[in-house]
């Protein structure tokens, strides 16, 4: 059996998401054309052969639930383990920090068949070897092994780690002032067992937060090392993040390393048609899913499943999710428009690089 | 558990005018429009029509068809009650046979539909593009009492004499059948899809089986056999988008009609959707010099060069300077930098080297033709490989 069982957290709305986290959480976000954003973590974990994962839900799930379903996309229906969707239980008024989640389901963290367990967070998006992350925590015999980066630019709230030369961290920095060291990336790898015994001792104390009750507090007694990936990873928690890293991608480098042939990211089958691109139109530097028709101008964008960009319509620097229409002689830049968005026929909606507008759900413009 | 109809999928031909596409691969396995495969027509009907139990009678070269189908999943045919099986022949005390003709390969599966014990069995081909309801032909063939349908369609009177042709009497009794009649007589032609009664269908195979003269096939043998003894048979005539795609001509054109609004093969409207096995692929991403009309592209796709005119399908990719027109790549197929591909099928992971010329314009002229790489074979740097021309991965020439 694999020795490794995956445990993801799943996290409230974030209020910079506007528009977008209206009615989803981080982790349902669409993302890259055909992705939602949990399915990049899933991904790394079936890559990694991991069979059994847990998604600790909290707040707004149900689209979440909608787009888990039983797991087959990653491969992780099955007779036994496989998904299992941990949602709180009624009247709980959800979690301040990780241990109190890992606490409420207690019971099931007693079930998981594996001696390791990775913790992650279900809105990274990222394509890491996960396989190598394990053998590195096996051979340096460390109590916990942290996913950390040593270049970083948004750091907002965020964990940051002091390594020394075994890459030992030598000191937990929680939301500094100023970042110094390696930047958290919130994937952790321990055994079954240490995370069982933490739980409870943090339970016994009323502590909540694996970061500063853990990582912060037992940075001396546990030996506790950075594995450093400086690969592409990214974050969405604003609009604006939402839009910088989608951009991203139309650099060919950063598409390639997150959709790698080696670590194939899998999401949910939209069962669509090839994408149609019709002869006086004109389509350069875009990611196109499939189901799309395009008949107008498209550039630098991002187009989900179903999207429609009618004759005579521009759409550019932007992202569309799926099935929304731009229509006849209607044009679009610098805009982030959620499922089922209809631009109408002459309309112009412009945002700009610094502040792009995001449009809700089954709007019409 | 008793079921009212099943079907049965004849996919063990070896779609020997295919050539190099099928040197491997039986073809109902063959890619169709970017991210298909032509069994996923059939399937997709039987699971719209609402049958949910279908046997594949597989024969030749089955390892790419059986792990395509896999479970079932993709077509919503993975059931604990029914489901997709494949069927291929077996070794039984008596001795063993392969499929001797199609009504043959029923008939060694009597065992499998008895099974299932259907009032009805809908018999169907796997080298067909094209989508229809089952049930209402089952309908028609129910309200009528008939012992067998046969969907049929108007081909153009010219073209009459290269099908099985049915002549009907005002209520669309099949009153003869002709198999490419020299003059024929009625311009309804078979589609090659049948419904029957299983306790007829079950009396006729089991005497056509003890005919040691026949040839064991539903068109020259049982359809003839059943009209003789004067046998209730319908026609159920049917006007939409049909083709058969058992040439590499007809292929590249049912390719085509993708792109075409007019020809009647829409793959976008959603309450009829073709299903297939996916693989997991980003979306297609188009380059800044790239220049893509006309075309209709998939998954996986990367396109820097020029594509006018074409099917690209799943993972198939065209480098900086190269350009494809008028062609179909097949999944994971590959244009080099500079390389030109015009009138052209790329087959499966093949690579078209750099600066390499494959395939030309049509020039009237009678030795014309497509010109088709097969599955994984690399064309060479500047490699010239002119109309109607076929190569196959041991870089042997084939001839047609």
């Amino acid at each position: 059996m694999n020795g490794l069982h995956g445990i993801i957290f799943s996290y409230e709305k974030q209020p910079g998401l506007r528009e977008l986290g209206e009615r989803r959480m981080p982790g349902s976000i669409p993302f890259g054309g055909r992705y939602r954003v949990i399915d990049f973590m899933l991904s790394n974990m079936h890559n990694a052969g991991i069979t059994d994962v847990g998604v600790v839900l909290h707040g707004n799930f149900r689209s979440l639930l909608d787009h888990l379903g039983n797991g087959k996309t990653w491969d992780m229906s099955r007779k036994y383990g496989g998904l299992k969707l941990l949602p709180p239980q009624s009247g709980s008024r959800g979690f301040r920090g990780k241990m109190e989640a890992l606490a409420g389901v207690r019971a099931y963290l007693d079930e998981i068949r594996q001696d390791y367990v990775v913790l992650a967070d279900s809105d990274l998006i990222i394509n890491v070897p996960l396989t190598k992350v394990f053998e590195e925590h096996l051979a340096s015999g460390a109590d916990i092994t942290c996913v950390c980066r040593s270049k970083y630019s948004n750091t907002e709230n965020a964990t940051f780690f002091l390594l020394d030369g075994e890459k030992r961290v030598t000191k937990t920095l929680i939301d500094p002032k100023k970042p110094e060291g390696c930047h958290c990336l919130e994937i952790y790898i321990l055994s079954r067992e240490l995370l069982l015994r933490l739980v409870d001792e943090c339970a016994a104390e009323e502590k909540f937060s694996w970061r500063s009750d853990v990582l912060g507090a037992k940075c001396g007694s546990l030996d506790i090392r950075g594995w450093v990936w400086d690969g592409i990873a990214a974050q969405v928690r604003t609009v604006q993040e939402y839009y910088e890293r989608s951009m991203d991608l139309l650099r060919p480098e950063v598409y390639r390393a997150l959709t790698t042939a080696e670590r194939p990211v899998y999401a949910k089958e939209d069962d669509e048609t090839p994408t149609y691109i019709a002869p006086e139109s004109r389509c350069v530097n875009s990611l196109v899913a499939d189901g799309c028709i395009i008949e107008g101008t498209v550039e630098n964008s991002i187009l989900f499943p179903g999207v429609r960009v009618e004759k005579g319509a521009t759409v550019k620097n932007s992202v569309l999710f799926k099935k929304t229409c731009v229509e006849e002689g209607a044009s679009v830049k610098y805009v982030i428009a959620d499922k089922n968005v209809r631009v109408r026929g002459g309309g112009v909606l412009t945002g700009t690089e610094s502040y792009p507008v995001a449009v809700a759900k089954n709007s019409v413009v | 558990m008793k079921k009212e109809c099943i079907a049965m999928l004849l996919a063990g031909g070896q779609g020997s005018r295919l050539y190099v596409l099928t040197e491997n691969m039986a073809k109902p396995a063959v890619p169709f429009g970017g991210k298909f495969r032509i069994i996923d027509f059939p399937l997709s009907n039987c699971t719209n029509a609402g049958i949910d139990t279908v046997g594949v009678l597989t024969q030749y070269r089955p390892l790419e068809l059986n792990s395509y189908i896999g479970s079932g999943q993709p077509w919503d045919l993975d059931r604990e009650d029914g489901g997709v099986h494949i069927l291929p022949p077996y070794q039984s005390a008596t001795g063993a046979s392969w499929y001797k003709g199609t009504a043959n390969a029923i008939y060694q599966n009597i065992g499998f539909v008895d099974m299932y014990d259907p009032d009805y069995v809908v018999i169907l081909s796997g080298d067909h593009i094209y989508k229809m309801d089952y049930a209402d032909m089952l309908a028609r063939h129910k309200k009528a009492g008939a012992a067998c349908t046969i969907s049929v369609m108007e081909v153009p009177w010219s073209e009459a004499s290269r099908f099985g042709i049915m002549s009907v009497d005002g209520d669309d009794n099949i009153t003869e059948f002709a198999e490419k009649p020299k003059e024929p007589k009625s311009n309804l032609a078979s589609m090659g899809i049948y419904v029957f009664t299983w306790s007829k269908l079950r009396e006729y195979l089991i005497a056509d089986e003890n005919d040691s003269a026949s040839e064991n096939d539903f068109g020259k043998n049982i359809i003839p056999a059943m009209l003789g003894k004067k046998e209730k048979m319908l026609a159920y005539r049917f006007a939409g988008y049909w083709k058969d795609v058992g040439t590499l001509d007809s292929l590249w054109d049912a390719n085509m009609d993708m792109l075409a609004t007019g020809s009647g093969l829409d793959l976008f409207e959603h309450d009829w959707p073709i299903y297939g096995r996916s693989v997991s692929a980003p979306p297609a991403f188009l380059g800044k010099e790239s220049e893509v009309l006309h075309s209709v592209l998939t998954r996986g796709c990367v396109v820097e060069g020029r594509a006018e005119n074409s099917v690209l399908s799943v993972n198939s990719t065209i480098e900086e300077g190269a350009s494809v027109e008028y062609s179909i790549l097949m999944p994971g197929a590959a244009v080099k930098r500079g390389a030109h591909v015009e009138y052209a099928i790329i087959g499966e992971d093949a690579v078209v080297g750099e600066d390499a010329v494959v395939g030309a314009k049509p020039d009237g002229s009678e030795g014309w033709g497509i010109t088709v790489v097969g599955p994984e074979t690399n064309v060479p740097k500047a490699y010239k490989l002119g109309a109607k021309r076929m190569l196959n991965k041991a870089m042997k020439e084939v001839a047609r």
